[in-house]
């Protein structure tokens, strides 16, 4: 049996691992996580050796369809796009779950806990090898689901609770432009095909809709005097999806917050799921978006901006979670900032955005685990109470330390030496500066290598303040058990060596993910579509300071935070304090939250519906209880007709007879 | 011998039925159950004759007799029903000395149903309609030291009676004035019934007599007692399966044989639609009782399924037929369920008066998980919450409506939905969010097993519904 024919089991193994603990795993020894653990070693075997094949025959994808029913379809897509998510995702959720093996042991709802991050592995694998739109969009909402439940676990803790429902709820403004997206997208194509469906045919399956390109930017729409193309918007509101998942400004609001779940659910929300979904999303219709270059102006644009919006709250933070949750959204927005600048490298920008998503997947997951061990040895996640941790936990402080040069993006560039997160961002970087040479703004390149330097400041920041010097308030600590700390050297050597040994099959394993037996794009005809050209980047050399530029702002970042958090040569607290406005503006992360919850939840929404609300409510109030109270009210009434009498019962036989006759002749003379 | 094959899920339902009886005879209490278990296995392998037999179109015994999608698939209706209520009923009979006559009269109404759904002439429509009638009648009253169960019977047995002689009075005027029974030679003569008034007496008079089983209003009222007083596995076989007889055999005399006097009929059909689903769901929201909550809403779905003779277009009567098959599935889970509640109940308190009191559904997701999540699926399916068989009838049926221009009926329909979620989505509030006052109970296997063939049924209707909307369809096809 070819391997392709368990594919369908990459998704299906963890959801049945997700039905059996929760009904079984209180049962079972340690809340019954050997079962998701199985399960997801299966999909992890099977998505390497899929993945392992494919690099030998990229153009042979995976590609099976069931009939749904009418025009859908459900089925599989596995091309390298997917099959690199795929590997990615069930290798760092495997990690996380055996690694909670050890952080969860001493929780009682263990089992509910290893059913859900199953629920969610197998949630977010249906995402990345769906083949039609409809199912990627059931079980992104699966996605959304889960991690509503893992973030709110502790559910008794008020602050947990509300979280949830602040990513729910902040996720779910972007999910309700994704699905606008395909209903839009849907009526168009049924609108082209006009009606006539050939058998076989799935319009939603991303064959179909790539085909139907040309035709869908063709039609526009007028809005407030521009005219659009129906391309644009779609691409615009599956981007809306996007910024949610992946808490893109101005939907990031909910990811700080979702720290309140367990650490190693963060882990897997920021690192190997959730997040990357947005992005993939992307990625998976990049062919769409390429034909619309306004969409991918305003991909790049939000990226940037996220990215150096982030960083800069990350750098004020004390509370270790946050600034690893502050550096997801930066590192997010590097992401997105690559594929926005798919309107010069064309489909290149999916590879330098993927190949940057897997390398941060390791040293992100690497990190919240590192974070994790310090919390549960240590119980405090406040950078001002810790300090000199690497004295106890020598394993954990070495690990961590192999992510922060990843994050930092440390290493020599015209090279193929450097962590894995400086081979990745430092493309994403140099594209942005060709995006500005070709006549694009040159704003995303200045965004982008601020914040590169900001990211190397924030982490050895973070790194110093916990690690080095002095423990600043007493706690007793110990090194991590085994289960928890061979995970964290596994992800340590990846996040070191990863990129470098990968980067150069990647970008040509990647670029025929839409160059293959399933889809084949001709991107430079996408992008006549769109109306612009692609740039040759063939050949194509900076100038020396740009090439170093990453690489001097990285070491800059790590210098000022040597010299302020190590040798603490200069005294932060003139600058730390409340009376300096920048800092306040950092530290209250912009006053987003007075902004979105006060100025524009309270004023706008609250107090104006309790304004209208003060003429409406009595009126609502009296039309909806009187309507469902005179219901109610006929209910009782009516009920005292069964008199439970037979006779009346049979008079009532009877004299419907009679009534029937009269009213059908009745309603016969009128009309 | 070939025609004979053709019956041959009919005859195994029959030898089944003698073979429980005469054994029974014989046979000490405690060993009785091995007969309900011999009718469940005379149930599966009829099942799977019906299944077999889908594809196949012919008529018997000089035309009286038709085998054809539409007969096949509610024959696949009633053994469905007939196999989750003789499943469950494993439980319900231990330990009675009338297992044998329980299970006899269970398999001879549903040879009675399966009959109707094949009669091909009025006469023997009738007599099939009276058989599965008069073994309902025994069932209903089967507990015999129970007042309500024989108040029940008696309201039933009575209603029933009338019922039959409308019944039987309307046929009387069809023969009078095409001068003959046969269904599709009714349908040539139909010249002779419009020219005469007694064309729309014998439409008024079926329809009460259909009316009756199917519980259209006011044709309805011994439904609520009946299926309250009714053992619960009793009141699964009337909702669920006999209700569905009143259906096929008005889709055949109606849409068949009377198609000539369709403008009569379907007025009739939409005053009664209207105002069943309305009445229905109205008076439901009031119960306390859960299984009269459930008959009330028996009428309701009755109500949309009437649509279909309105509309009348393939679309509608596949909706309509689809939903049979639904309704089937979700009613007979939903009283199997109240089922088990009610075992629940005396178990704790042999005198308990109104054991399917809502009072005693509460916290049952903590006491009987498994019931409790199987009904929490078989109300929502009723609501016609997607992805469940509910939501997929709904769907084909209501837009099927508005795509016939039929939109004042459709309004009427979803706005009857939208209240019926209140009592429906109440009985899942007390089940999961009011604390439970008693102990976890074990839950009998033949409940669960019955039940979670009816989630299967709801689920699989609702996840994957296009063989069984092409099964209708094809059902459809037979009558228009």
């Amino acid at each position: 049996m070819a391997i392709e024919d368990l594919a369908f089991l990459i998704p299906i193994l963890p959801a049945l691992a997700f039905v059996l603990t929760f009904f079984l795993g209180k049962k079972l020894p340690s809340g019954g996580a050997m079962i998701p653990i199985a399960a997801i070693t299966g999909s992890f075997l099977i998505s390497i050796v899929i993945t392992i094949n494919m690099l030998a025959n990229p153009e042979h994808v995976i590609s099976q369809s069931y009939h749904w029913f009418s025009i859908l379809n459900l089925g599989i897509l596995i091309d390298p796009l997917a099959a690199v998510m795929l590997s990615m995702v069930s290798f760092v959720s495997l990690l996380i779950h055996i690694f909670a093996l050890g952080y969860m042991s001493h929780d009682k709802a263990q089992s509910r806990y290893f059913a859900e991050t199953a629920l969610f592995t197998a949630a977010m694998l249906g995402v990345v090898l769906s083949d039609n739109i409809l199912q990627f969009f059931i079980c992104w909402e699966l996605v959304g689901l889960s991690s509503y439940l893992l973030i709110g676990f502790w559910f008794e803790k008020p602050s947990a609770a509300s979280a949830a429902k602040k990513a729910f709820l902040t996720t779910r403004i972007g999910d309700v432009m994704f699905l606008a997206g395909i209903i839009l997208l849907f009526t168009d194509i049924f609108k082209l095909v006009n009606g006539t469906i050939p058998d076989g045919v799935y319009l939603l399956r991303f064959d179909e809709i790539f085909s139907f390109i040309p035709e869908l930017s063709a039609m526009t729409a007028t809005i407030l005097g521009y005219e659009i193309s129906h391309l644009t918007i779609i691409t615009l509101l599956f981007f809306g999806g996007a910024v949610g998942k992946s808490g893109q400004f101005p939907l990031h609001v909910w990811l700080p917050d979702a720290m309140e779940g367990p650490t190693t659910v963060s882990a897997l929300i920021h690192a190997a799921t959730m997040v990357t979904a947005g992005v993939y999303l992307v990625a998976r219709t990049f062919p769409m978006f390429l034909a619309a270059p306004q969409s991918l102006i305003i991909v790049a644009y939000v990226g940037a901006f996220t990215a150096l919006f982030a960083a800069t709250m990350g750098l004020v933070m004390n509370d270790l979670k946050r600034v690893l949750a502050f550096s997801t959204i930066s590192q997010l927005g590097y992401m997105t900032l690559g594929l926005g600048m798919g309107a010069v490298i064309g489909a290149e920008a999916v590879g330098i955005s993927i190949f940057h998503l897997i390398n941060h997947a390791f040293f992100k997951a690497l990190l919240f685990l590192c974070a994790g061990s310090v919390i549960h040895a240590v119980g405090t996640h406040d950078m001002r109470q810790l300090g000199g941790v690497a004295k106890v936990m020598p394993i954990t402080a070495a690990t961590m330390f192999a992510a922060a040069l990843a994050l930092a993006g440390l290493g020599i560039p015209g090279t193929r030496i450097g962590a894995s997160g400086f081979l990745s961002k430092d493309p994403i970087i140099e594209a942005a500066y060709l995006f500005g040479e070709h006549g694009g703004s040159w704003f995303p390149y200045v965004f982008a290598i601020v914040a590169a330097l900001l990211t190397s400041l924030y982490i050895f920041r973070l790194l110093f303040m916990t690690f080095t010097g002095e423990p600043r308030s007493d706690y007793g600590g110990h090194e991590s058990p085994a289960s928890m700390t061979v995970p964290l050297g596994i992800l340590g050597v990846f996040a070191l060596i990863f990129g470098a040994l990968t980067t150069k099959v990647f970008n040509g394993f990647l670029s025929t993910t839409f160059l293959n037996d399933f889809v084949h794009m001709d991107f430079h005809e996408l992008a006549g579509l769109g109306g612009y050209e692609l740039a040759h980047t063939a050949g194509h050399h900076e100038p020396l300071l740009i090439l170093w530029m990453p690489i001097i702002v990285a070491l800059i970042g790590l210098l000022i935070a040597f010299v302020v958090y190590y040798l603490k040569l200069i005294d932060m607290s003139d600058i730390v304090s409340r009376n300096n406005p920048v800092y306040k503006l950092l530290y209250n992360r912009y006053y987003q939250h007075q902004i979105f919850t006060e100025l524009f939840s309270i004023k706008f929404i609250y107090e104006g519906i309790a304004l209208a609300g003060f003429y409406l409510e009595k009126s609502l109030d009296w039309i909806v209880s009187g309507i469902s109270g005179f219901i109610i009210e006929a209910g009782e009434v009516l009920k005292k007709a069964q008199t439970g009498v037979i006779q009346q019962y049979a008079t009532a036989i009877i004299t419907g007879v009679g009534l029937l006759l009269i009213l059908v002749e009745l309603v016969t003379e009128v009309f | 011998m070939t025609d004979l094959m053709l019956l041959a899920p009919e005859i195994t339902i029959v030898v089944t039925g003698l073979v429980v009886l005469l054994a029974g005879l014989f046979m000490s209490t405690p060993s009785k159950k091995i007969l309900a278990y011999f009718s469940t296995l005379g149930c599966i392998i009829a099942l799977v004759l019906t299944i077999n037999s889908l594809g196949t179109s012919a008529t018997l015994f000089s035309g009286t007799l038709g085998i054809n999608a539409l007969s096949q698939f509610f024959k696949l209706v009633f053994l469905t029903v007939t196999l989750l209520v003789s499943i469950a009923s494993i439980k319900y009979t231990e330990g009675n000395s009338h297992t044998e006559e329980f299970y006899t009269l269970v398999l001879f109404a549903t040879f009675g149903m399966m009959m109707v759904a094949s009669a091909e002439d009025l006469m023997v429509l009738f007599v099939a309609f009276e058989l599965a009638s008069l073994a309902t009648y025994a069932l209903a009253g089967f507990e015999k030291q129970n007042p309500r169960s024989l108040e029940a019977a008696m309201k039933y047995f009575i209603a029933g009676a009338l019922s039959g002689a409308l019944l039987l009075l309307g046929i009387s005027f069809v023969y009078g004035a095409s001068g003959t029974t046969n269904i599709s030679a009714v349908a040539q003569n139909a010249d002779l019934l419009m020219s005469s008034p007694m064309g729309l007496l014998s439409v008024v008079l079926l329809i009460a007599g259909f009316g009756f089983k199917i519980a259209l209003v006011p044709f309805h009222m011994w439904a609520p007692d009946t299926y309250q007083g009714s053992p619960s596995v009793v009141s699964a076989l009337l909702a669920a399966g006999s209700k569905k007889m009143g259906f096929v055999a008005a889709f055949k005399v109606f849409i068949v044989a009377l198609i000539g006097l369709q403008a009569d009929w379907t007025i009739a059909f939409a005053i009664l639609a209207v105002i069943t689903m309305t009445y229905g769901n109205v008076v439901a929201l009031s119960q306390t009782s859960v299984k009269r909550m459930l008959a009330y809403s028996s009428l309701a779905q009755a109500g949309y399924i009437s649509m279909a003779f309105v509309v009348l277009t393939p679309m509608a009567l596949t909706g309509g037929i689809l939903y049979a098959l639904s309704h089937g599935f979700m009613k007979a889970g939903a009283f199997i369920a109240t089922a088990a509640v009610v075992y629940m109940v005396f178990k704790d308190d042999k005198k308990s008066e109104i054991p399917d009191h809502i009072d005693n559904f509460k916290g049952l997701g903590k006491r009987m998980p498994i019931t409790a999540l199987s009904l929490t699926i078989f109300v929502f399916a009723l609501a016609g919450i997607p992805p469940t068989a509910g939501f997929v009838s709904k769907f084909i049926l209501f837009s099927s409506t508005i795509e016939s221009g039929f939109v004042w009926l459709a309004v009427i329909a979803i706005i009857n939905s939208a209240i019926s979620l209140y009592y429906y989505a109440r009985v899942v509030k007390y089940m999961y969010f009011i604390p439970a006052e008693g102990e976890r109970v074990s839950e009998p296997a033949p409940y669960v097993v019955a039940l979670l063939i009816a989630v299967f049924g709801v689920l699989a209707i609702g996840f994957w519904p296009e063989p069984f909307v092409q099964m209708a369809m094809n059902a459809a096809d037979v009558l228009i």
